[in-house]
């Protein structure tokens, strides 16, 4: 079976960020890039299916400029069998429906047998790139998927809903997964797959079509009024407890 | 193409809350542009479910009724409500940001070449739709430079579901077509994980006990409090360490690691070693009579005060409310 | 001087003449007079029967030595060290005799006497053969074989001693097995003796005399091929094992190539390991102090070195089996596996007792490592903490998984300047001083101290861990990027010293980080604080401090005394029962720390039971993470546990309340 995982590189989670001089995206200068911890699952659950069925593929591929050769390295080493580096130096233009666009184009010629990706992405967080390749694909697709059984007909994934609810979905391959984080427990990057990961095959790709207008523009960033802070609430035990239900109505929603 | 389409969701004849907020927020959206603002249930047998909308301030009330709507798939709903929005022609398309809407709206937005702009925190006049980026870090403004439906889901809380105005609106009737072929997943049922043991990582609201404590005996006043609050109740390596509660409910480093909405820290220093196990908590609340303890650094809302004082107060409060 | 010596040897010869006239014996060792032709070639026979068994065994120890994996960093230089070492050790037998006096006396005699009896035996042979070279009518001859009669008896006495302790008293250490190899051994040494002291008592000329010569040559002859099939090869092995020592405590080699993870399986067992392995005494002085198997572990490390030897027995040094099994119930009939076994190698706390003690020349860490390295480097190890560490690391660059704002905050708050260049130190906060809100209270204190003093220092705008429990554990390739990132930012930064309150960073960034890079010079506060004991304010509070010595501190950097002169002004200093390079360890090093939760008794409970029954009012530490160990265990081993503070901490105290830098620096 030949598993695509489609990875995207953000920046570290504790980057320190500041807004660029022009207000419309985060000063790139200072900051290091990691992989999607999304995807770093996808990744992981790709390697698993792939280890539980003795044989397989696992391809990585990832859109952006040449800093995402690092991450598709990292993947490598983790196990993945081949990485494929769409080059694209202008997906801060583009919006979810291209950047989809040029993943279907290079994914077309692999003809996978199941894509996974995170269900969403650590720096814009919109969550739908899974979702509108799949569209793209013509490929049916569940998102939120906390465990993947291949079965005789094709797959049973475990989808999470809201509330501690979870769902079994059997659907066809060729699919699209969007998986969930902690579904599995990610493996640590070792020495051995590093060296390993210098043998493997990273194709460069280039992107076909130019970018079309995006639908939506994301138009300026700036950051939240409020910080967190943390309030104290004072009283007698009866009106702390007060204030705590009020807290908990409203600003918690956990009554 | 006018007006602004509600997308309201349900699950076995019952709503899913989110949607009135989802609600009031195309209501106000709708005002802000003096446009009409209608909405849309889809299902199967949604009879009750539009009456019910029907006494809300909208143009339309659309039923989207279909057998092989009953159960949720993506194909399923995807199909359907292209064709309804294709004959709506709505401005705007306004959904709650939840699993569902997730799992289809994405691919709705893309049958008419655009991009759902997910998960908005604000509208603001323009209309100009902010969301956060980087885990919460940045607020963007996001405007739809498309022609055509712009696809908008809404964050939960950002909108009040007791705003949504009430008046009439006329239901129409809309039958879909949609073949069996065209949904390709097989939906099973919902259930939920047995709780033979205690996973503390799936709790929505965990009362986490600390040395503060004292003694064993005591542990009961926390406990119902979780009770009150239908929540897991967790602990602090010494609590566990001395046998008082089971390793299983501990939550720290050698323990298990939680991110609860609501982690309810009673008695905890906030050693380093339990504060790993619960730094990913959407919310905090720490009650500890020694102010400098680090929990409070952590904590969205702290109380100084005596435990025995203000658990018990807190638990009668919180059964009131619950009524 | 030649005639001083020969007034010696006449007098002793005299002197002991006189002692056996006493006793009515000859003075004279009575040799046989005659052999015949075929006693010579019976001789002849036994002789090479009995090299031929002794190489028969030693030949494939020997091949398996030289059939292993050159060790890449290996150099004979410093030779000076080598030769010093071995004097000390080997010649003095200073480890041995040290580390169990008694026993170890009665061993000395035996090595001494065994040294003194080397001419002796062979000249013995050599009379075999018609040979013979010392005559006991001589000076030179009837002195020498007085002196080797004292040490005999010496010897005698001594095996016979140890044979009593090793069957009667039966110390735990030594095993419960019964060896009979051990108590054969001892009988010949015994019978050699013994045979030798009786040729004395014997008049010349008289068949007893054949008897005896016949007796002390079969034991000989015996005794020679037991020596490599028995743990008695240490006789051999041991100085050169001692000599060939890597140079340095628990030094780590680095690996070599792009093939070398480590020691996953035979093939990467090196000529080192093999020398050591075979040169185990079994004495079990380095599971007498193993934290882990006196605290009902599975890991042993006497047993973790047998393994070893096991496995080149029967896997030989090019094999591809693993060294490793993954859990310690896998075979339980099989020693090597049930020890070398995952479970067992994880639970080391990389204390080092175990090296230390070892009077063979042995290097259990490095090896205890280079079997982790084996199973993380490729994979095979798969722990949800072990993980857990070393994701966090890769993504936090810190061992709690925490956001590095964390960091950043604290030093807002504490008001810390950025280092610019400017100051005398950067203060290394690590991730204890970092991110454990005790560990900066301890920054904290000794920022105050710095302050009172007018050090001027500053803090690294980004710092990552040193990379040390990556490091224990076998990480190499998170340890080489949090090293070389290190590395760049103090380079970057341009600092030139270093100080910082955790000796697990002290000594990584000075020794471990060699690999890749030489850091600036880096110290340990306990040493800058006693470089300035003078200016600090003495405290007559009088109360009773119990210091306890960090293994990373004391066994690693033999830093003993500063500390304890800290103390000292603090209090009254009050030592532990085991202390100095016999402490035992908090049970937090080898990045156990962060790994899940310990079988069987809790290494640190012991430790604190250990320092809270000297009935000190404080327990006095001089490392953040002995520190958090302490804490929870001190309160769980006692009612009413003592104060527990940090060197720093006890300083800090003395100081004035309030005390500010001259300039607040932004």
């Amino acid at each position: 079976m030949k598993i695509l995982v489609a990875i995207k590189q953000v920046p570290e989670r504790d980057a320190q960020i500041h807004v660029a001089s022009d207000g419309r995206w985060i000063d790139e200068s200072d900051l290091n890039y990691t992989i999607n911890e999304p995807d770093a699952y996808a990744l992981e659950e790709a390697l698993q299916l792939k280890e539980k069925n003795g044989s397989g593929e696992v391809v990585v591929v990832c859109a952006g400029p040449e800093r995402v050769t690092s991450t598709l390295r990292e993947a490598l080493a983790k196990g993945a069998d081949r990485a494929i580096h769409i080059e694209a130096d202008d997906l801060g233009e583009r919006d979810t429906l291209g950047v989809a666009q040029i993943l279907a184009d290079a994914v077309k010629a692999e003809a996978p047998d199941l894509i996974l990706t995170g269900l969403q992405s650590d720096d814009l967080g919109l969550g739908q790139t899974g979702v509108v390749l799949a569209e793209l694909l013509g490929m049916p697709h569940a998102t939120i998927i906390m465990q993947v059984e291949v079965t005789g007909s094709g797959l049973k994934v475990k989808r999470e809903l809201e509330d501690g609810w979870f769902q079994h979905v059997e659907m066809p391959l060729p699919a699209l997964l969007t998986i969930q984080s902690g579904g599995n427990k990610l493996r640590y990057a070792t020495l051995m797959g590093i060296k390993k990961a210098k043998t493997k095959e990273t194709k460069t790709v280039q992107v076909t079509a130019a970018a079309a207008g995006p639908a939506i523009r994301l138009e300026r960033v700036y950051l939240p009024e409020k910080q967190k802070k943390t309030e104290m609430l004072t009283g007698t035990p009866t009106e702390v407890a007060a204030k705590i239900v009020e807290k908990l109505k409203f600003e918690v929603r956990v009554i | 193409m006018s007006g602004v389409l509600v997308l309201m969701e349900q699950r076995g004849g019952n709503w899913n809350r989110m949607s009135f907020e989802a609600l009031a927020a195309g209501q106000q959206l709708s005002a802000k542009l003096g446009v009409a603002c209608s909405a849309v249930v889809i299902g199967s047998g949604m009879d009750a479910l539009s009456a019910e909308l029907s006494q809300k301030k909208l143009d339309k009330v659309f039923a989207v009724d279909h057998a092989l709507l009953k159960d949720y798939t993506a194909d399923g709903y995807v199909v359907a409500l292209e064709q309804l929005v294709k004959q709506a022609d709505p401005a705007f398309v306004v959904l709650p940001h939840t699993y569902q809407v997730r799992d289809f709206a994405p691919a709705l937005a893309t049958r008419f070449g655009q991009v759902l702009i997910s998960d908005v925190i604000a509208v603001h006049d323009g209309p100009v739709f902010v969301r956060q980026l980087l885990q919460g870090k940045l607020n963007a403004d996001y405007r739809q430079t498309a022609t055509g439906s712009c696809f908008v889901s809404v964050q939960a809380g950002t909108f009040r579901a007791d705003a949504v105005e009430t008046g009439t609106a006329v239901i129409e009737a809309f039958a879909p077509k949609l073949e069996a072929t065209q949904i390709r997943n097989k939906p099973g049922e919902l259930f939920r994980e047995s709780a033979q043991t205690v996973d503390l990582s799936a709790a929505p609201v965990i009362v986490s006990v600390g040395r503060g404590i004292g003694e064993q005996e005591n542990i009961g006043i926390v406990e119902e409090l979780a009770a009150a609050l239908g929540a897991e109740l967790a602990a602090s390596r010494p609590i566990c360490d001395n046998g008082w509660l089971p390793m299983e409910r501990q939550v720290g480093s050698s323990g298990q690691t939680v991110s609860p909405k609501l982690y309810l820290a009673v008695g905890i220093s906030g050693a380093i070693q339990h504060l790993v196990g619960m730094k990913g908590s959407k919310a905090v609340i720490a009650i500890n009579k020694d102010e400098n303890a680090p929990i409070f650094e952590v904590a969205d809302y702290g109380v100084v005060g005596d435990l025995f004082e203000v658990v018990p107060a807190l638990t009668k409060a919180v059964l009131a409310a619950k009524g | 001087m030649v005639d001083g010596l020969l007034v010696a040897a006449v007098g002793t010869r005299y002197a002991g003449s006189m002692l056996f006239s006493e006793l009515q014996v000859s003075a004279t060792l009575a040799e046989p007079e005659h052999f015949s032709w075929l006693e010579v070639g019976l001789l002849l026979a036994c002789i090479v029967a009995s090299g031929a068994l002794f190489f028969w065994r030693f030949g494939p120890i020997l091949r398996n030595i030289f059939n292993s994996k050159k060790d890449a960093d290996f150099s004979l230089h410093p030779i000076g060290r080598r030769v010093r070492d071995f004097v000390w050790e080997v010649l003095c037998q200073a480890k041995v005799i040290k580390q169990r006096p008694l026993p170890g006396l009665a061993h000395a005699f035996v090595f001494w006497g065994f040294l003194a009896f080397a001419l002796v035996s062979l000249n013995h042979l050599a009379n075999g053969v018609r040979l013979g070279f010392l005559s006991p009518a001589s000076y030179i001859g009837g002195f020498y074989f007085l002196f080797a009669a004292a040490w005999a008896l010496l010897v005698a006495v001594s095996i016979f001693g140890l044979f009593v302790r090793r069957f009667f008293v039966r110390p735990v250490w030594l095993g419960k097995k019964i060896s009979y190899e051990s108590g054969f051994i001892a009988f010949l040494i015994f019978l050699l003796m013994v045979t030798y002291l009786a040729a004395f008592f014997v008049d010349e000329g008289s068949g007893a005399v054949k008897a005896l010569w016949w007796t002390h040559t079969l034991a000989l002859l015996v005794f020679l091929p037991l020596i490599p099939h028995t743990k008695h090869l240490h006789l051999v092995l041991s100085p050169l094992t001692i000599f060939l020592k890597r140079d340095g405590f628990s030094k780590i080699p680095p690996l070599a190539g792009d093939e070398d993870f480590g020691l996953v399986a035979g093939r990467d067992v090196t000529q080192l390991i093999s020398l050591q392995a075979y040169s185990c005494v079994e004495c079990g002085r380095c599971t007498e102090h193993c934290p882990a198997s006196t605290t009902g572990k599975a890991l042993n490390p006497k047993e973790i070195i047998l393994g070893m030897r096991s496995y080149l027995n029967e896997f030989g040094p090019a094999s591809d089996s693993p060294l490793l099994v993954e859990a310690a119930e896998e075979s339980p009939d099989n020693p090597p596996a049930k020890y070398m076994s995952m479970e067992a190698v994880f639970e080391c706390t990389t204390c080092g007792s175990c090296e230390y003690q070892c009077p063979v020349g042995i290097q259990h860490v490095p090896i205890i490592i280079g079997l982790r390295r084996g199973v993380t480097n490729t994979g095979a190890w798969e722990d949800t903490y072990g993980t857990k560490l070393f994701l966090a690391l890769e993504k936090n660059g810190n061992a709690l998984g925490l956001s590095a704002t964390e960091r950043d905050k604290f030093i807002q708050k504490q008001g810390f300047p950025i280092f610019d260049g400017t100051q005398e130190y950067c203060l290394w906060l690590g991730c204890m001083g970092g991110y454990d809100p005790k560990g900066r209270e301890i920054i904290a204190d000794f920022a105050r101290v710095m302050n009172y003093l007018g050090t001027t220092f500053g803090v690294l705008k980004k710092e990552k861990c040193t990379g040390d429990p990556a490091r224990r554990l076998g990480n190499d390739l998170v340890f080489q990027t949090m090293a070389e990132f290190g590395l760049k930012t103090l380079e970057t930064a341009k600092v030139q010293k270093i100080v910082a309150i955790c000796p697990h960073c002290v000594r990584t960034i000075s020794n471990d980080w060699r690999e890749y890079g030489i850091a600036p010079e880096i110290e340990h506060h306990s040493e800058f604080m006693a470089r300035y004991k003078d200016r600090l304010p003495k405290q007559s509070s009088g109360e009773s401090i119990v210091y306890h010595d960090p293994c990373y501190l004391g066994r690693y950097q033999d830093i003993y005394e500063e500390p304890r002169e800290i103390v000292a002004m603090a209090g009254k200093l009050v030592e532990a029962p085991r202390s100095h390079e016999r402490s035992f360890c908090c049970g937090a090093g080898g990045g156990l720390a962060f790994l899940g939760e310990e079988k069987g008794e809790r290494v640190s409970h012991v430790r604190a039971a250990e320092l809270a029954g000297t009935g000190a009012q404080v327990v006095g530490t001089a490392c953040p993470f002995c520190n958090t160990m302490f804490r929870d265990a001190l309160s769980s081993v006692s009612e009413a546990p003592p104060q527990l503070l940090d060197i720093a901490q006890l300083t800090a105290r003395a100081l004035p309340a309030v005390v500010q830098p001259e300039t607040p620096v932004q």
